[in-house]
């Protein structure tokens, strides 16, 4: 795929969100003006990029849709709920259209293919009769060329010439007129205008210098080559353009442009000798917006309705009028300057560069940290001193590469909208999506692979949380039901809560549910949360039938396996009849955190520190049972020698490292604790993809490979190998 | 004896250049190395680089034959024992063991992975008329193991079919039976 494919690709893409919000905001308040015409503008965007870059099979469906959407606009036809879905799914067969192009197909699939089909004769049904006729088919008949470029097409018939004499021309003994003249012979010069701008006040004035420049309309058969002949004399000594007959709109907004003269004088010039007409120089000037798309606005406004075509008559007829226009033209380009400035300071990256960065931000903190170490083994004051700046520097630089890859969960809460409005449809629910903390940031990768789960767990919300209609008036609630996604920063990690106000995790239907699969026993004593947490289980689904928004069973422990993929966790908390909510907490980045180094015998493990509470020392407890009593509580612990096999003799001193998760804590006992870490991680690879406990894996400064704990895995690990010994030890007996 | 291994180490990445000229004109190269004893190669496509035996991190909770992992200029690389792979045994380490890094490809992704060697020999050019197919049982390895038997000096060297051998994919599942042994001792008993 080229560039400007690619570009076309992701920035149709942001239309096409941009639409489908909007589409959805439509519904709320159908008489949003600039809602629609926002819409349109999106439609219209698509339409003219896809036009640019030759992709006809999304500009004729794009057309279509936009000539719907220009009836909309103009208050044709009402919007209804039906046309909005109509729209909608529109919007879902474009980005179904965007992606063979990305995906570098000639065609879009049969079944693409078909779907669009039905979608046209839909949209064509929704054109009243009158205007059907007027409005539909119009790209297939026009001309290729003009599709292909976009711009409209200058009216008036001629050659532009629009030439600025040199300041020395009269001192070489040349007059401007004879140039004039002999360009006369060529054809007819259909209007002159003279610029006379340039020349300064009286008293500052050098006779002897020539100021002019001149604007011609000229009708001839002669080519370019000849018009340029006539000037051959003065070609070093002065500026000439021009433009062939039926040039584009946008070839004259750009002589404006690169002409010295104020733009708005220029364009009042091109107006007086014929150039242009008032319409199309404010639709030049208009086109001139989106910089990567320039010429589709410039194609809307001069096929479609044009902003002010009455105005555009009134000048004609009167002349103090046309600085009006050409006024209004300007203030329109200083509007469109304005959001190209704010655009110029945002910079579109690609993301494996970002990644290639961070990789060597990741590079940069080991060799730091390895560099460290020699200096501290060398005992040299300074050398100590200049690696420790160097190490804060680094430091700041890995928290800007890594602020880089951060974005806003907005984007991906937004799409939720949609899912919510299609699902309670579906379903015969009202249902209100509440968004909170859209601003909050995480890395990108953790982004993109949070939109699954999260439409899981907003799905089932929809589906089993919130109660239909009736069952919520008769429980005192109100009838519109609330789903609510929020998300907020904690201590180094970011959580994000699915929360709705519906019927709540029945915990006698879970335990029933639980024992009918086998998952628990009937006799299991089971704590609140280890109940309600079962549905997480693999096969487990309370709901009585299945629907098709959720309830196959799959759901919930697909949400648990992706969730701990980030090395996140998920919990659900419950109030029987109020609702539930579910509670996702990720790192913050999948690149670099900081660790709490310890190690085992020869091995180095790093403890995340976000997790770790404290460090003590390990008493002389008895350590054939494993808690200690930490200041009255009792806190079990994990001996990691023991659980991973480490052989040798464990030292006399130990420590106990007491981490917190999921709101309990635990210990884990290592040999030797040597602080904090920053901490690379490293994949461990597709070869250790089923190793539960370990996180991860980064470098050391030694250049050992250090292991990163999984500390809910481990503990997980812990306790079923001792709940497991424990049975085959009572069932011996 | 640092020099002897160091030397190996300096001697083998020399003939790799002149390899890949040699492949482009259809001859074979093999990298020839031992196994408690036994005569082993691969082909040298495959290889990436040998080094010294060393700065291991074992994993815990991973069936024997998965040594560890090492830091290779910041990757890291899992290492294999071959020898615990086909017998169940774990190789000693040796004054002349060293890590050979191949490339494995599987599907569409390629891994680098280290095979921990008791010593690295040569490289070998073993025409194609000198490689048997691998026997249909007596070698003790399996036989999807074995790409063929080569003859060099009128002994046989046995070439390993290096993809199938370091399979990601079946060894993760291994990984997986040795690491979910005690959930399923759970799940039956509960």
């Amino acid at each position: 795929m080229d560039e400007l494919t690619s570009t076309f690709v992701t920035e149709s893409r942001d239309m096409l969100a941009e639409m489908e919000a909007g589409l959805l905001r439509l519904e709320q308040a159908p008489d949003d003006g600039d809602n629609l015409n926002g819409i349109f503008r999106a439609a219209h965007t698509i339409k003219g990029g896809s036009g640019v870059i030759e992709c006809h099979f999304i500009e004729n469906f794009t057309h279509q849709v936009e000539n719907l959407l220009d009836l909309l606009r103009n208050g044709r036809i009402p919007v209804t709920g039906e046309l909005a879905t109509l729209l909608l799914s529109c919007c879902d067969q474009l980005g179904a259209l965007l992606d063979t192009l990305a995906s570098g197909q000639a065609e879009p699939l049969a079944e693409v293919l078909s779907r669009g089909d039905e979608l046209t004769a839909a949209l064509r049904r929704c054109v009243p009769p009158d205007e059907a006729t007027e409005e539909g088919g119009v790209p297939a008949e026009r001309p290729p060329e003009v599709r292909s470029c976009g711009g409209g097409v200058v009216s008036t018939d001629g050659w532009h010439i629009s030439v600025r004499f040199g300041e020395n021309v009269l001192r070489g003994g040349m007059d401007p007129l004879s140039f004039l003249r002999y360009l006369g012979t060529l054809g007819e010069i259909l209007s002159l205008e003279t610029i006379s701008d340039a020349i300064p006040p009286a008293e500052q004035m050098d006779p002897e210098s020539c100021y002019l420049g001149f604007e011609i309309r000229l009708q001839t058969r002669a080519s370019k080559a000849e018009i340029e002949h006539v000037f051959e004399f003065v070609r070093d000594d002065c500026s000439l353009r021009i433009l062939p007959p039926r040039s584009k709109v946008q070839d004259y907004i750009q002589l404006i442009n690169e002409l010295p003269e104020d733009t708005m004088r220029l364009g009042e010039m091109l107006l007086r000798c014929g150039a242009l007409t008032p319409a199309e120089l404010d639709a030049g000037l208009a086109a001139q917006q989106p910089p990567a798309l320039p010429a589709a606005e410039g194609e809307f406004d001069d096929a479609q309705a044009l902003p002010a075509p009455p105005i555009g008559e009134v000048l004609v007829e009167q002349q103090v009028v046309h600085r009006e226009v050409v006024e209004a033209a300007a203030s329109r380009q200083a509007a469109v300057s304005e959001k190209k400035a704010i655009e110029s300071r945002m910079v579109r990256v690609q993301a494996d560069k970002l990644d290639q960065l961070i990789d060597l931000v990741g590079e940069l903190v080991i060799a730091g940290a390895s560099a460290n170490l020699l200096a501290q083994k060398s005992g040299q004051v300074e050398l100590v001193e200049s690696t420790s700046v160097l190490s804060r520097l680094v430091e700041n630089i890995r928290d800007a590469a890594l602020q880089l890859r951060m974005v806003q969960i907005g984007e991906t809460f937004n799409r939720f909208n949609r899912v919510v409005r299609d699902a309670s449809r579906e379903l015969g629910k009202d249902i209100a999506l509440v968004v909170t903390g859209a601003e909050t940031e995480l890395d990108k990768s953790v982004v993109e692979k949070l939109g699954d789960p999260l439409m899981h767990l907003v799905r089932n919300a929809i589906d089993h949380g919130i109660e239909p209609a009736a069952v919520r008036l008769a429980r005192g609630k109100s009838k519109k039901g609330r789903v609510g996604l929020n998300a907020y920063h904690d201590s180094g990690s970011i959580v994000i809560e699915v929360s709705d106000d519906g019927s709540g995790l029945s915990r006698e239907r879970i335990r029933h549910k639980a024992i009918e699969k086998g998952l628990i026993d009937e006799s299991m004593p089971l704590g609140d949360d280890e109940l309600i947490n079962l549905i997480f289980e693999a096969g487990f689904s309370t709901a009585e039938k299945v629907t098709n928004i959720s309830g196959r069973g799959v759901g919930m422990d697909v949400v648990r396996r992706n969730i701990q993929a980030l090395r996140g966790t998920i919990t659900v908390s419950t109030r029987d009849g109020e609702g539930s909510t579910f509670t996702i907490r990720l790192p913050l980045t999948l690149a670099i955190i900081d660790g709490f180094l310890t190690s085992v015998d020869k091995s180095s493990y790093v403890i995340p520190l976000d997790s770790v509470v404290e460090c003590i020392e390990l008493g002389a407890e008895r350590l054939d049972r494993n808690y200690l009593n930490l200041r009255g509580e009792v806190l079990p612990f994990v001996n990691l020698r023991e659980l991973f096999e480490i052989d040798g003799e464990p030292p006399s001193r130990r420590s106990v490292v007491v981490v917190q998760y999921a709101g309990s804590k635990v210990g884990i006992v290592i040999d030797k604790l040597h602080g904090e870490f920053q901490t690379v991680i490293k994949p461990l690879g597709a070869l250790f993809r089923h190793l539960r406990g370990i996180g991860g894996s980064t470098i050391l400064g030694s250049g050992d490979v250090a292991l990163i704990l999984d500390v809910p895995a481990l503990v997980d690990i812990a306790s079923r190998r001792e709940r497991s010994v424990c049975l085959t030890t009572s069932a011996v007996r | 004896m640092t020099q002897l291994t160091t030397s190996t180490r300096a001697s083998v990445p020399t003939p790799a250049p002149a390899s890949v000229h040699d492949a482009a004109q259809g001859a074979q190269q093999y990298l020839t190395f031992s196994l408690s004893g036994e005569m082993f190669a691969v082909g040298i496509l495959h290889v990436k680089e040998i080094i010294e035996y060393g700065n291991l991190t074992e994993i815990p909770m991973m069936p024997a034959f998965i040594r560890g992992v090492i830091n290779l200029r910041g990757a890291v690389v899992p290492v294999i024992d071959p020898t615990a792979r086909f017998e169940g045994r774990r190789s000693e380490v040796g004054r002349r063991t060293c890590i050979v890094i191949v490339e494995v490809r599987e599907g569409e992704f390629t891994h680098d992975i280290g095979i921990m060697v008791d010593a690295v020999s040569e490289v070998l050019e073993i025409p194609g008329s000198e490689i048997e197919p691998p026997p249909a049982f007596g070698a003790k390895i399996r036989t999807d193991f074995i790409l063929g038997m080569g003859k060099v000096g009128g002994k046989f060297v046995i070439v390993l079919n290096i993809d199938r051998v370091l399979s990601v994919e079946e060894i993760g599942a291994l990984a997986n039976v040795a690491n979910g042994a005690d959930d399923g001792a759970y799940r039956t008993t509960a």
